[in-house]
C-alpha cells in the first residue's frame, strides 16, 4: 500500500501561514502582549527548518559514512552545549564529561536500532541514521537537561542533610543515591506518559510522518514502538552516566559539593 | 586525637575561621564558645572536612585530614548538629539509616540496644512508628543524639546539642555524656554543658582569643 507523497504548493503554503491570521488578530484584540516574541517564532521556525530541508538533502545527497558521523558529532555537540545551558552548570566544566556520556548513551541505542534491527542498505544510510539519531538525541537533551539541573539544584538546597549522610559514613556515592533516584525519576516522567498515552491522547510525529509518506500504518506502528523503546532506553543511559560521570567534577576532595560548578 | 594547627577556612572573601590552633586528646572532653558568626560551627564541620583549609594542618589521629583518609574519619566520629536533619520519614528509619551505609552494616544494633538507649533519653519506644515530621524540636534533638550513641563511636563532635531540650531530656543527655569515656569537641552556651568539660576556648570573628579550664574565666577574659 505505498502512495506517493503529496506536496504542499508554496501557494498552499501561504494559504497554511494564514491561518496565523487568527491567533494573531485574538492576541491583538486581547492585548496580549506576544506578538513580537509571535513574530520571531513564526520566522525562527520557518528559516530553521528550511536549513534543515538544505543540510539534510545534502547529506542525504552525499550519503557517507564520514559526513554522517561528523554531523551526529556536531549535534551531540549542540546537545550537549543546550543542556549545559539550560541546567545552570558551567559549560568549560562539564562540556567533555558530557559529551562522553551523550555519545556512548544515544550511539549504543540508535547502534542497536539502525544497525542490527533495520539495517538500511548501507548500514550508515543517512536517511535512517540522521533522523533517528536526531530523535534520540533530542529526547535524551530534555530528560538530560532535567536530571542534571534537578541532582545538583537538590544537593545544594538539601546541603546540610547531603552532609549529614556524609558525616553518617556515608561514601559519596551511598549519599548521593536519594538525588540521584529523584533526578532520574523526574527525568523519566516525561517520556513514561508519552509511551503510556501513546495513541490514546497522541499520534506520534514519526508514525504519523511515515503513514502521510505512503507507508503502511503497521510498519509506521512497529518504527513508532522501536524508536520509543530506543529513547527510552538512551534517556535512561545518558542520565545516569552524565549524572555517574559529573560527580569527580562536582564534588571536592572531601566530597562536599563544590559550588563554583554552577554557572552565573 | 584531634588537632588544628594554625588553621585558616575562606569562602569566597571572607574568613571563617584565622590561624586556629588546638588539640583534643583521647577523652578530653572540650567546649568552644562565642557570639554568632564567630566560626564555632564552621571549626566543628571543619574537623570532619566539611571545608577545605585554605592554611593550616587538621589531624585525626595524629594523621592530616586528606581524600585518602576522610571517608575513615567521618566513620570514625560522631557528628550531632545543632538542628537535626534525620534523613528519613519514619523515626525508626532515621535511626536505622546510618546502618543502610556499608561502613555501618555490621554494626547494626538490636532492637533491645535500640529501646535502651530510647529509654536513657526519656523517648518512648512509641515513638520509632512516628513520622519525622510530626515530633517536636527537642523530640527529634534526642534522636539525633539516639542515632549517634547506636554508631557506638567514641569521638563525638556536638554542636550546641542541649539547646531546645526540657531539664529533664537535658540532664538525661548531660549523664549519658559525662559517664562515657569519649572524645568530645562541642560548641555551647549552656552552663549545664559546661560542667561536662573540662577546657573552654573563646572564639571572636573566627580566632581563638582566650583559653581556659573554667567557662567563667574565658568569657570574662573575652
Amino acid at each position: 500500500m505505498l502512495m506517493e507523497v503529496m506536496d504542499i504548493g508554496y501557494q498552499h503554503m501561504l494559504l497554511i501561514y494564514g491561518l496565523l491570521l487568527i491567533p494573531l488578530c485574538i492576541c491583538y484584540v486581547l492585548k496580549i502582549a506576544v506578538i513580537k516574541e509571535f513574530f520571531t517564532a513564526v520566522v525562527r521556525m520557518s528559516v530553521q527548518l528550511a536549513l534543515v530541508a538544505l543540510y539534510l538533502g545534502f547529506i542525504f545527497r552525499i550519503n557517507s559514512l564520514w559526513v554522517n558521523l561528523l554531523w551526529i558529532l556536531f549535534m551531540i555537540c549542540i546537545a550537549d552545549a543546550s543542556i549545559l545551558r539550560s541546567s545552570g552548570l558551567r559549560l568549560s566544566r562539564f562540556f567533555p564529561v558530557l559529551f562522553a556520556g551523550i555519545a556512548v548513551g544515544t550511539l549504543l541505542v540508535v547502534g542497536v536500532l539502525v544497525f542490527l534491527a533495520v539495517r538500511p542498505e548501507p548500514l550508515y544510510d543517512a536517511r535512517y541514521l540522521i533522523p533517528v539519531t536526531g530523535m534520540v538525541l533530542g529526547n535524551c537533551l530534555r530528560a538530560n537537561v532535567i536530571s542534571l539541573e534537578r541532582f545538583y539544584a537538590t544537593i545544594r538546597k538539601n546541603e546540610k542533610e547531603f552532609l549529614t549522610y556524609l558525616l553518617m559514613g556515608a561514601t559519596l556515592s551511598e549519599a548521593i543515591l536519594p538525588y540521584l533516584r529523584e533526578a532520574l525519576k523526574a527525568a523519566l516522567a516525561p517520556t513514561i506518559t508519552t509511551m503510556a498515552t501513546l495513541g490514546l491522547v497522541s499520534l506520534p510525529g514519526m508514525m504519523t510522518g511515515q503513514i502521510l509518506g505512503g507507508s503502511d500504518p503497521a510498519v509506521a506502528i512497529k518504527y513508532q514502538i522501536a524508536i520509543m523503546i530506543a529513547i527510552f532506553t538512551a534517556t535512561v543511559i545518558t542520565a545516569a552516566i552524565n549524572i555517574g560521570f559529573s560527580l569527580r567534577t562536582s564534588f571536592n576532595r572531601y566530597q562536599v559539593l563544590d559550588k563554583s560548578i554552577f554557572a552565573g | 586525637m584531634i588537632k588544628f594547627d594554625n588553621v585558616t577556612v575562606r569562602k569566597k572573601n571572607h574568613i571563617l575561621l584565622a590561624g586556629v590552633s588546638f588539640e583534643a586528646c583521647r577523652g578530653e572532653k572540650i567546649c568552644f564558645c562565642g557570639k554568632s558568626g564567630s566560626g564555632k560551627t564552621t571549626l566543628l564541620t571543619t574537623i570532619v572536612g566539611a571545608h577545605i583549609p585554605a592554611a593550616g594542618t587538621v589531624c585525626f589521629k595524629n594523621r592530616p585530614l586528606s581524600s585518602k583518609n576522610i571517608l575513615s574519619v567521618r566513620q570514625s566520629v560522631s557528628y550531632i548538629g545543632q538542628e537535626p536533619v534525620l534523613g528519613a520519614h519514619r523515626v525508626l528509619d532515621a535511626l536505622m539509616l546510618p546502618f543502610t551505609y556499608r561502613a555501618n552494616k555490621h554494626s547494626t544494633p538490636p532492637s533491645e540496644r535500640i529501646n535502651g538507649v530510647l529509654e536513657q533519653l526519656h523517648l518512648d519506644a512509641a515513638i520509632l512508628d512516628k513520622e519525622t515530621n510530626v515530633i517536636s524540636g527537642g523530640e527529634k534533638q534526642r534522636v539525633a543524639i539516639a542515632r549517634a550513641l547506636l554508631l557506638g563511636k567514641t569521638v563525638f563532635i556536638a554542636d550546641e546539642i542541649t539547646a531546645g531540650l526540657d531539664a529533664q531530656s537535658k540532664n538525661a543527655v548531660l549523664g549519658l555524656f559525662r559517664d562515657a569515656a569519649c572524645t568530645i569537641v562541642s560548641v555551647s552556651h549552656d552552663p549545664a554543658w559546661f560542667g561536662l568539660c573540662s577546657r573552654f576556648y573563646f572564639l571572636d570573628r573566627g580566632r581563638i582569643v582566650s583559653v581556659s579550664d573554667t567557662p567563667g574565666a574565658v568569657i570574662k577574659t573575652s
